[in-house]
């Protein structure tokens, strides 16, 4: 049991830092405005199959560090995501019962409260918002969702069987 | 639709329930925001989680850096034909040194004359941005330099054409700096033709800054070049930071909306300058960090007449 919950910590740290290593993999411009939220996503994920483990303040930490690394105000990136878990998490009963495809749509209010929130805060501090594709990040994010799920679903199976 | 309200589902959770939880949370947060906002108390916490994330954002250059390393070894033809284009110019700016030499002597001579205590002796080191922020709306750059090294916050930071931006967060092994072209950030300038005053604001896109504070009779050409003017005690002044693009004026506007293009080559290469400024009258742990510092540090006494000298050909 130990040893269980032990490498499944790991394999959730592991997943987080691959996610951010994706988060910070260098892209042309063009690409990097539509940028899945990968990282935020893999916090989502763990929330919904974790609840117990990964929950509104970790996904809080976790998005200090998002901060630090956008060089954004310390809380902005983790108040956004703190905002996306406890929806996910109230959300939870629903989005366990549908197949993947259609958890990404699901997901979307949880995005959209997550892009939302950094915009806000953005335009508080004077930076322009009102830009369309700002919220392309969203939609990649719902479309790249049933793909990671079932990679970081494939690697957790693999995790229980052994 | 379900059967447990979660806030009550004590099978899940200890501690407190996750709406008290956010509240917390959104409490914390915007108290974090506003003290980073108005003050510098943070920056220890900031570069305590730079540091824990530093390994994974390396991890992700790791993939270019590998490329650049390969194609470097793989591409002999154009490393040699780089290198001559490299010797050429180091060719003429030796000539041009020699020139500036003589130029500056003069130029001291005269400022010893008028008793000014500003010397245009600057000290430079160079660092290398190891990442754009992966932010696209930000322009930030990192740098693999840090306070071991003397970097402080606030330092300016040039490249061979002109000024690119000021660190503003330096940990021990890096620093970050923002660019002349973010949104939140302005630059003292002044124009080299007439001495006017004024202020270069970001515009988030990398080619272009504002002077948004010029009123309708100011005298400015397109093409005008603009200096850093060294008020405000950032950055150090008469580095070239732009030359004016296009000037519009709208009617009932008092001000004019002037654009300009930024001199220095801010999406390309690779190394950048990190300036220290010797001033008599610069504060005493600038001086020291510069002193500590010899080693790997050239000696750029006269970066900023270099500048301004190369500025004036090239407009003829």
């Amino acid at each position: 049991m130990t040893a269980t919950l032990r490498s499944s910590l790991l394999l959730m740290l592991g997943s987080l830092v691959v996610a951010l290593a994706l988060t910070f993999l260098p892209l042309p411009p063009w690409a990097a405005i539509a940028r899945p939220a990968l990282f935020p996503a893999t916090i989502l994920f763990w929330v919904l199959h974790q609840p117990h483990r990964v929950g509104v303040l970790a996904a809080w930490f976790a998005g200090l560090l998002l901060d630090a690394g956008y060089t954004t105000p310390l809380g902005q990136h983790a108040l956004a995501l703190a905002l996306a878990a406890f929806i996910v998490f109230k959300m939870r009963d629903l989005l366990w019962t549908l197949p993947l495809i259609q958890q990404g749509v699901a997901l979307l209010p949880a995005l959209i409260a997550y892009a939302f929130t950094l915009f806000w805060i953005d335009g508080i501090n004077g930076r322009q918002v009102d830009l369309w594709w700002r919220w392309l990040p969203v939609l990649s994010t719902a479309v790249v969702w049933p793909l990671w799920s079932l990679i970081l679903e494939r690697f957790a199976l693999v995790e229980v069987d052994s | 639709m379900r059967g447990l309200d979660e806030d009550d589902n004590r099978l899940f959770l200890r501690g407190p329930p996750p709406s008290a939880r956010i509240i917390l949370v959104l409490v914390v947060s915007v108290v974090l925001m506003i003290v980073d906002h108005s003050r510098d108390d943070l920056s220890p916490v900031r570069a305590g989680l730079a540091t824990v994330i530093q390994p994974v954002q390396s991890l992700a250059e790791m993939p270019y850096d590998l490329a650049d390393t390969v194609s470097a070894y793989l591409d002999r033809g154009q490393l040699a034909a780089r290198n001559e284009s490299l010797e050429r110019r180091v060719l003429l700016m030796e000539r041009r040194l020699q020139k500036l030499a003589s130029l500056q002597a003069e130029n001291e001579r005269i400022r010893g004359l008028l008793a000014s205590s500003q010397s245009l002796r600057e000290e430079v080191l160079i660092a290398e941005i190891m990442s754009l922020s992966p932010d696209p709306y930000r322009h930030h750059v990192k740098l693999n330099k840090g306070t071991l090294d003397g970097v402080f916050e606030g330092q300016a930071l040039v490249d061979a054409n002109g000024i690119m931006g000021q660190v503003t967060e330096a940990n021990p092994m890096g620093a970050t700096a923002i660019m002349i072209t973010d949104a939140n950030h302005g630059i003292p300038v002044e124009f080299n033709r007439t001495g006017l005053q004024t202020i270069a604001q970001g515009t988030g896109q990398s080619d272009t800054l504002l002077l948004p504070f010029l009123p309708s009779n100011a005298d400015v050409q397109e093409g005008d070049l603009l200096v850093s003017s060294g008020l405000g005690g950032r950055y150090p002044p008469g580095y070239p930071v732009a030359r004016v693009r296009r000037i519009s004026h709208e009617a009932g506007n008092e001000f004019l909306t002037i654009a300009a293009d930024p001199i220095a080559k801010l999406n390309r290469g690779r190394e950048v300058l990190l300036v220290w400024r010797n001033q008599d009258d610069a504060n005493a742990d600038d001086a020291t960090a510069a002193d500590g510092e010899a080693d790997g540090k050239v000696s750029a006494p006269d970066a900023a007449a270099t500048d301004d000298v190369d500025a004036t050909p090239e407009e003829q």
